[in-house]
């Protein structure tokens, strides 16, 4: 349950951009999560929705963009969407570089 | 008027900050550190303590101990004759940089040639936070099931080295031990892969002579 700790982050840098913003609501915060990043959308959600209370962010919804694992072979340089965990490129006998997908990033905030 | 503020910030950005500073510190002070990880019960402590006995007369070592809320694993490391720092997180799923940042300002790091930092017990989220390690290694007991690389990529993506451990109840089991080897490989190519036994010894002297080789690096 590291997404508590995630959620704190988030709230953090929301609230740190408004008021340096002075902006004094909070309605959206965009988030890029990549699909490996091991994050738990719902218990993500759960986790700010909790913490945002009694804040600028009370009621900020979490617009979250998911990223897909994309990796680029060390050899011979080919683009692959990766499907299955599977680091072993299908064309040669290269391995493939993760490019993509572990992205944990507070995007914007859209705030007044 | 409503104002979209444009960012791009690390959500993990204050940890690896921090991390960063602690990777700079153990460089300087020519200290590598191990971030050990798993299951709780798959046998981190227990490794750990074996390990200990081999290597503690070959290179000095200090071990940092994460765990919810006891110290009983730091009381069976310090039996072993060796440095060892408890963090309690209070409920806390994982061990983050501030924590051994904190942690090591009681270390005498000038002294140390290697730091294992054992994690609390679990597969998702120590994988998540960069410590300021050289890196990371995970425990997978064989009565855990041979599906966990695949259930669990991120943590076995990050390791550099993976320790089947208790493999002498692999008879016992069916747990497909060449199956395992494979999904652990395709999701991580040059993963180093040691069969372990803390009850057999099996496979403990070329783990500890590989750990020494990192540590001499």
């Amino acid at each position: 349950m590291h997404e508590a700790t995630l959620a704190e982050n988030i709230l953090n840098i929301a609230l740190d951009a408004a008021e340096k913003n002075h902006a004094t609501k909070i309605f959206k915060v965009g988030l890029t999560l990549g699909e490996m990043a091991g994050v738990e959308v719902e218990a993500l959600t759960l986790s700010f929705d909790v913490l945002k209370k009694n804040s600028p962010a009370e009621d900020a919804a979490l617009v979250i963009n998911r990223v897909p694992l994309s990796a680029t072979c060390n050899k011979c340089g080919k683009n692959f969407r990766l499907e299955h965990y599977n680091f072993f490129c299908p064309e040669c006998d290269g391995i493939l570089i993760l490019q993509s997908g572990r992205e944990l990033l507070v995007d914007f905030v859209d705030c007044e | 008027m409503n104002l979209e503020v444009k960012l791009m910030k690390n959500i993990l950005g204050a940890n690896d900050e921090i991390a960063t500073q602690n990777r700079k510190i153990f460089s300087e002070r020519g200290v590598v550190v191990m971030n050990l990880m798993g299951s709780p019960g798959s046998g981190k402590t227990t490794l750990l303590e074996k390990t200990l006995a081999l290597l503690a007369d070959k290179i000095k070592i200090a071990v940092i101990e994460g765990d919810l809320f006891t110290a009983k694993d730091a009381e069976r490391i310090e039996r072993a004759g060796v440095d060892v720092i408890q963090i309690n997180t209070a409920g806390g799923c994982h061990l983050d940089a501030p924590m051994i940042q904190k942690a090591c300002a009681a270390l005498d790091l000038d002294a140390i040639d290697l730091l294992i930092v054992e994690n609390v017990g679990n597969l998702v989220c120590p994988a998540e936070f960069d410590i300021g390690e050289n890196f990371k290694a995970v425990v997978l007991s064989i009565t855990e099931g041979d599906d966990k690389p695949l259930k669990y990529p991120l943590i076995f993506k990050e390791s550099e080295v993976t320790l089947l451990n208790k493999i002498d109840l692999l008879p016992f089991t069916n747990f497909d031990l060449r199956a395992a080897c494979e999904d652990l490989t395709t999701l991580h190519p040059t993963i180093k892969i040691f069969e372990t036994s803390c009850t057999t010894g099996a496979g403990l002297g070329e783990w500890a002579e590989w750990l020494l080789g990192k540590a001499a690096r």
